[in-house]
């Protein structure tokens, strides 16, 4: 598949001292849509905003877009909305798609008609007229996305868009994203609603202190980790597992924090039945029982867990912790 | 594409300035300032204003015409002080806040993320600043243009140089605002430090035309106390010959001892002689301090923006030398310098000062100014292009 953003090794450093980007090796295939997630001050945005020009990176090699990565020339061809945009208020959604059109290279008649048709699309056709100083958070979001898709991008960088709208907009901002993928372009989303990433995205990279941890297909990154799980009413005993384990010779189990919960790595149903049997015979009353596959969430939350610093917000400081 | 994204940033630009109340309220005052202008006219008796009459000496048509008041009030009070103080603080206010607002958190994003260079961003949304000045002065000088047309009964087009003037003058300002902008992030720190920076340039010009106010008196009075010295000298000369003639002994000469306090024998025959002397020492340490610290105030105001002389171009094209030395020239000329008045009070050394103002090249006037917003605007650029956000 085509590379659309290719980059290895991108460091940011801020004032020498701040480390927000550590070498990212990052590759999005062309017509996909690739989720980037990380807890706050992972460098996410920081690397949107190396690849748009926006921020200039201590060392980045690779392309955008088949350019490479600081050529102005490119971002005709991409669309850009940024976290916490701040549009101009006297200005009118319309005034506003046709400014950031004109801005991108897209000539007049052009301009008019995708700003018509681009506020049907996002919902705000009725709205067209007024001011953007009028509107509530998720309408001035739906403006947003309609300005990153003025000028027909290739590629569509949205940073956390579905911020502030409601669960009616959310599904049409998902129907608009899976639309663009129809039509071949690439979608690249920063997002912390995995739930909402896991439903659109064929690719996702898990980003902690300004390095790529984990990236692939959510079933490339769950693989090794999805199995077979019986969940018992009570905690099961360390020497009921032992026991389980012995008769299940081949067959590894899978770390889970819940005690009442045993996960084989097994794709096969009748290989699990022995473990059944060992806690029905003990007395132990089986809940459920059923084939599991880590949540996007989970995946997330381990990834974070495993760096030392995971869980701490904000950039790592050169030498030492943020 | 370079001219279509001009075009949209200039079209935001006005649609900025036509939601700021303060653009419509600078105009609606620039109409009335021109309805005043319109309400002045001159007789043969001195200065109307709507239908009260002021008697004047000087201003009359017996001495000035019609035409040549109404220059002399654009130039005046119109550039000289509506435009270059009332609408440059109002245009201040209303764009300060251009650089800050391109560089607030979330606007900044999107526009940087267009196929569109750093420093010709930059460069387009400081020119849009200057476009709010400059509609403001193509209205006010239209209106006195047409009030010159039909009650000075001359069409001066020579009045619309107002307009790279007076821009040039906002210029020089709106770069050092744009710079504070640009390092502070904040309208209020660019407003206030461009308004001390405006101070600091007023007071310079006022310590210079102090400097050449003293310069100028004391070369004169020197002038008036060497001519004295003159007369005095052949006096005591004659009187010498007399003391000679009649056998008296003669100072310095012989056994007669010269006085300790005279420097030669003609001070002891005419005692006024060596204070005239003395006051010509005076003068000429005077006008050697006076020229030594002039220059150096010229000094800086070379690497300043020249604002009052910029403004001051205007009165050099609209009114001609001969008129200006007519007007400055009335009463003086048979002026005669009283001994101990002070030389800033001397009224041939304000017309001196003035000439001396207006013998100032427009190279050195413009130029250095230019020259000063370029630095400025290369320092901005470099900080805009280099800075991450």
């Amino acid at each position: 598949m085509e590379a659309v953003i290719d980059v290895q090794g991108v460091e940011k450093m801020y004032r020498r001292r701040v480390h927000a980007l550590r070498g990212v090796d990052l590759r999005v295939g062309s017509g996909e849509i690739f989720g980037l997630l990380g807890p706050n001050g992972a460098g996410k945005s920081t690397l949107v905003k190396v690849l748009l020009t926006v921020i200039r990176a201590t060392k980045c090699q690779g392309t955008l877009l088949g350019s490479k990565v600081g050529d102005k020339g490119v971002l005709s061809q991409v669309g850009y909305l940024p976290e916490h945009h701040n549009f101009p208020k006297y200005l009118t959604s319309k005034q506003l798609l046709r400014h950031f059109g004109a801005m991108s290279g897209v000539g007049r008649a052009e301009r008019n008609r995708k700003a018509d048709e681009l506020l049907e699309v996002v919902g705000m056709k009725d709205w067209a007229n007024a001011k953007l100083g009028s509107y509530s958070k998720g309408m001035r979001q739906r403006v947003g996305l309609a300005q990153a898709l003025m000028n027909d991008p290739k590629l569509v960088i949205l940073d956390e868009p579905t911020d502030g709208v409601d669960p009616i907009g959310r599904k049409d901002i998902r129907e608009v994203l899976l639309r663009l993928k129809d039509e071949g372009r690439t979608v690249f989303l920063n997002s912390h609603l995995l739930s909402e990433l896991e439903m659109v995205c064929d690719r996702v990279a898990i980003m902690v202190h300004g390095l790529v941890r984990q990236q692939g297909t959510i079933e490339e990154l769950t693989d090794g980790q999805s199995g077979f799980a019986v969940r018992a009413l009570e905690p099961i005993s360390d020497e009921l597992r032992e026991t389980i384990s012995k008769r299940l010779s081949g067959i590894d189990p899978i770390k889970t924090s819940d005690p009442s919960e045993l996960v084989f790595a097994t794709s096969d149903a009748d290989a699990v039945q022995p473990a059944i049997d060992v806690l029905r015979s003990s007395g132990v009353t089986i809940r459920q029982f059923g084939f599991r596959r880590p949540s996007l969430e989970e995946l997330f939350v381990k990834a974070v867990q495993e760096h030392p610093d995971g869980a701490r917000p904000g950039a790592q400081r050169k030498g030492g912790r943020s | 594409m370079i001219l279509m994204q001009t075009k949209a940033l200039f079209i935001d630009a006005y649609r900025e300035l036509n939601a700021k109340k303060l653009f419509w309220i600078t105009m609606a005052l620039n109409l009335v300032a021109v309805i005043i202008f319109a309400s002045l006219g001159i007789t043969q008796k001195g200065v109307t204003f709507w239908h009260w009459q002021f008697e004047s000496m000087f201003f009359n048509t017996g001495l000035i015409s019609q035409e040549l008041f109404y220059k002399l009030q654009f130039t005046s009070w119109g550039a000289g002080f509506w435009l270059s103080w009332v609408t440059t603080i109002l245009a201040l206010v209303s764009t300060a806040g251009i650089i800050p607002d391109l560089i607030s958190g979330g606007t900044i994003e999107p526009v940087l993320s267009k196929p569109i260079g750093r420093i010709r961003l930059f460069l387009t949304k400081y020119l849009t600043g200057l476009l709010f000045v400059a509609l403001q002065i193509l209205v006010f000088s239209f209106g006195c243009f047409v009030v010159l047309g039909i009650r000075g009964g001359a069409w001066e087009f020579g009045l619309f140089l107002a307009l790279p003037i007076v821009l040039a003058f906002f210029s020089f300002l709106f770069s050092f605002c744009a710079l504070v902008g640009l390092v502070t992030r904040s309208t209020i720190a660019s407003l206030l430090l461009t308004m001390l920076f405006w101070s600091m340039i007023f007071v310079v010009n006022l310590g210079d035309s102090i400097m050449l106010q003293q310069r100028e008196g004391w070369k004169l009075q020197l002038q008036d106390r060497q001519g004295v010295i003159e007369p005095q000298i052949r006096f005591a000369e004659t009187r010498l010959e007399q003391w000679r003639d009649e056998g008296r002994p003669i100072p310095g000469e012989g056994d007669e001892p010269l006085p300790e306090d005279a420097s030669d024998v003609l001070e002891v025959v005419n005692p006024t002689l060596r204070q005239s002397r003395e006051r010509v020492e005076e003068a000429e340490e005077a006008v050697e301090t006076w020229t030594t610290w002039s220059a150096r105030v010229f000094a800086l105001k070379t690497i300043l923006p020249k604002t009052q002389e910029t403004i001051a171009l205007l009165e050099r094209n609209l009114i001609s030398d001969e008129e200006l030395s007519r007007l400055m020239g009335t009463g003086n000329d048979d002026f005669s310098a009283d001994e101990d008045m002070p030389a800033m009070a001397d009224p041939r050394a304000t017309k001196a000062v003035a000439e001396a103002m207006r013998e100032r090249s427009i190279l050195w006037i413009l130029g250095t100014s230019f020259l000063f917003e370029g630095v400025l605007l290369a320092l901005c650029c470099w900080i805009f292009a280099r800075r991450d956000f």
